[in-house]
């Protein structure tokens, strides 16, 4: 029976109404928010607002020396740093006309796929937690731990390493480094199974990312989609292939990719990446045991370092996508100019307005996570 | 790395067809055009439709005091010919205005408006230009040269002395900060 004093609020038939999500949501990524227009649970329009670690890095990068500015660069995008290292040193490179010894070429290689593969654990366990698979994001975090010890050993850090400098690396691995890598891969691949048992043969993910935030081909294409949420798409398309850097032309792997471009095409296609760089790490320690060499070419005094006045555009292949930097010098000690094309400045902001119109509420976490969209590259 | 075999004389062809436009091969499948601001839409609408440069990597740009110049450089890759394409183009810093190519890619809607919130150019046509990033800001465009941080700072904020008690225990003890 209900009480005679009962007396709920009428709505008309169908209202609209307005909901500020994020940025402090347990569903955001990072410091973000999107505003959504929702009719029931249903997104009628999304408009996402970020400028909340806007740190102006583009604008202090022309205020300091271009060796200094190692210390800004991995601090752009915090699940992915190493990508963002490599692109600024390869634009310096490429102005300053400094040759990359072979192997600080391949310890670069090591450091990006170590990298890869932490960002995609740490977006296996962002995603799973969303949809309430906490077993799921405890596991693949403390997989990336391992990860990050190996790096704490390379380069004194667990995060923003500063360790890939113009003209090669900080310094030299140390002894046993690659040894205590392969026992941490040996480690990755005997647990990879039962974390795809617990994940992705489980009906919560599958029922929940299944013909979730669809992306054709065509419009991924459109949109400026890359990396693997293009390759969930269809594109078989991979900077380390196309636009080849460092020593990729000389390691074997695939580039995985999906036809349906929903959620769950996305976090396949990441699974599989996984694979293909502890792959590609296995070649690069075994080319690391052979060759001898410095790790870094000849520089000038930093402190006094003028590059030749110039322009270079370097792309990289980062966990989210594509990296683009834009370097300009005017022949003196500091950058003139340095623009930072982040992936996710397209995934975070007109994809995801995009894809969510027509999705439903309780998918944004879900969608925002499977796109891997990283708010400090979009704020920089 | 290698140049794509062929493509400098096929984009001759097609670059011919528009006035005022210039290449320049450069390392790394990389190509420089120089563009004049009436041509470089077509530029883009011709790479795109007839040699495959699809995909607009980004939009920089670069604010050149000295000769009252804006440098936007559109960057486009394509996915066939494995090619980047860095198109130049001058535009004056007064008006600071210039035409929105979203029509052609969609990318450039974000890059647009970045561009217009960091060093105040206007796009012509562009879809959105609300402030993204600096929605609480009313100062002027802080990507611009003329722009002094410090001189900002300087301005808005004082100064204060900073002595904690800690530091003024480690210098009775003849220690300190380095200035």
């Amino acid at each position: 029976m209900r009480p005679e004093n009962y007396n709920p609020v009428q709505h008309p038939p169908s209202h609209e109404y307005e909901l500020y999500f994020g940025p402090n949501h347990p569903g955001i990524e990072g410091n973000y928010a999107i505003r959504v227009r929702l009719n029931g649970d249903l997104i009628q329009e999304a408009i996402t607002d970020g400028g909340y670690l806007h740190r102006g890095f583009e604008k202090l990068m022309e205020q300091r020396l271009w060796i200094q500015n190692i210390a800004l660069v991995p601090r752009i995008c915090v699940p992915d740093p190493v990508p963002m290292e490599e692109a600024y040193a390869r634009a310096v490179e490429a102005l300053g006309g400094l040759e990359v010894p072979e192997r600080a070429q391949w310890i670069r290689a090591m450091m990006l796929e170590m990298s890869r593969i932490c960002a995609h654990l740490f977006t296996f366990g962002g995603n799973a937690a969303t949809i309430g698979l906490y077993t799921n994001m405890f596991w693949g975090i403390t997989m990336r731990d391992l990860f990050l010890d190996i790096f704490e050993e390379i380069t004194g850090a667990r995060i923003y390493h500063m360790y890939i400098t113009p003209g090669g690396v900080r310094r030299d691995l140390p002894a046993g480094a690659l040894d205590r890598l392969e026992t941490v891969i040996e480690e990755l691949e005997r647990r990879t199974p039962e974390f795809e048992d617990l994940f992705f043969d489980s009906a919560v993910v599958i029922k929940r990312a299944r013909g979730v935030g669809v992306i054709s081909l065509e419009n991924a294409l459109a949109w400026g989609v890359t990396g693997p949420n293009l390759r969930a798409s269809g594109m078989p398309s991979d900077v380390r292939r196309d636009d080849p850097y460092l020593v990729y032309p000389d390691i074997e792997f695939d580039v995985p990719t999906e036809i349906e471009g929903d959620a769950l095409a996305r976090l396949r296609v990441r699974q599989a990446e996984v694979t293909q760089s502890v792959r590609i790490l296995r070649q690069v320690i075994e080319r690391l045991r052979m060759i001898e060499g410095p790790v870094r070419c000849p520089l000038p005094n930093p402190l006094a370092w003028n590059i030749p006045a110039g322009e270079a555009y370097t792309r990289v292949e980062s966990s989210k996508g594509e990296v683009g930097f834009f370097a300009v010098s005017d022949g003196g000690p500091k950058p003139y100019r340095v623009h930072v094309r982040g992936p996710s400045q397209m995934h975070a902001v007109q994809v995801l307005e995009r894809v969510l119109k027509g999705s439903r509420l309780e998918d944004i976490a879900q969608i925002m996570f499977s796109l891997d969209a990283c708010p400090p590259e979009v704020d920089r | 790395m290698s140049q794509s075999k062929g493509l400098p004389s096929s984009l001759d062809v097609i670059l011919h067809e528009i006035p005022g436009v210039r290449m320049t091969p450069k390392e790394g499948r990389r190509i420089r055009v120089d563009s004049t601001p009436d041509s470089l839409p077509a530029l883009l609408e011709l790479l795109k439709g007839r040699m495959g440069f699809m995909h607009l990597s980004a939009i920089s740009c670069v604010d050149w005091p000295e000769t009252d110049e804006f440098e936007l450089v559109y960057h486009v890759w394509s996915h066939e010919r494995k090619s980047l394409v860095s198109a130049h183009v001058s535009i004056a810093r007064d008006p600071g205005r210039f035409v929105s190519v979203y029509d052609i890619h969609t990318p450039a809607g974000f890059y647009e408006r970045d561009i217009h919130e960091m060093f105040g150019v206007v796009f012509v046509g562009s879809p959105n230009l609300r402030k993204f990033i600096l929605t609480s800001w009313d100062g002027p465009p802080p990507m611009l040269k003329s722009f002094d941080t410090l001189q900002y700072v300087n301005d808005t904020y004082a100064w204060v002395d900073y002595r904690p008690e800690w530091l003024r225990d480690i210098q009775g003890k003849g220690g300190g900060i380095v200035s």
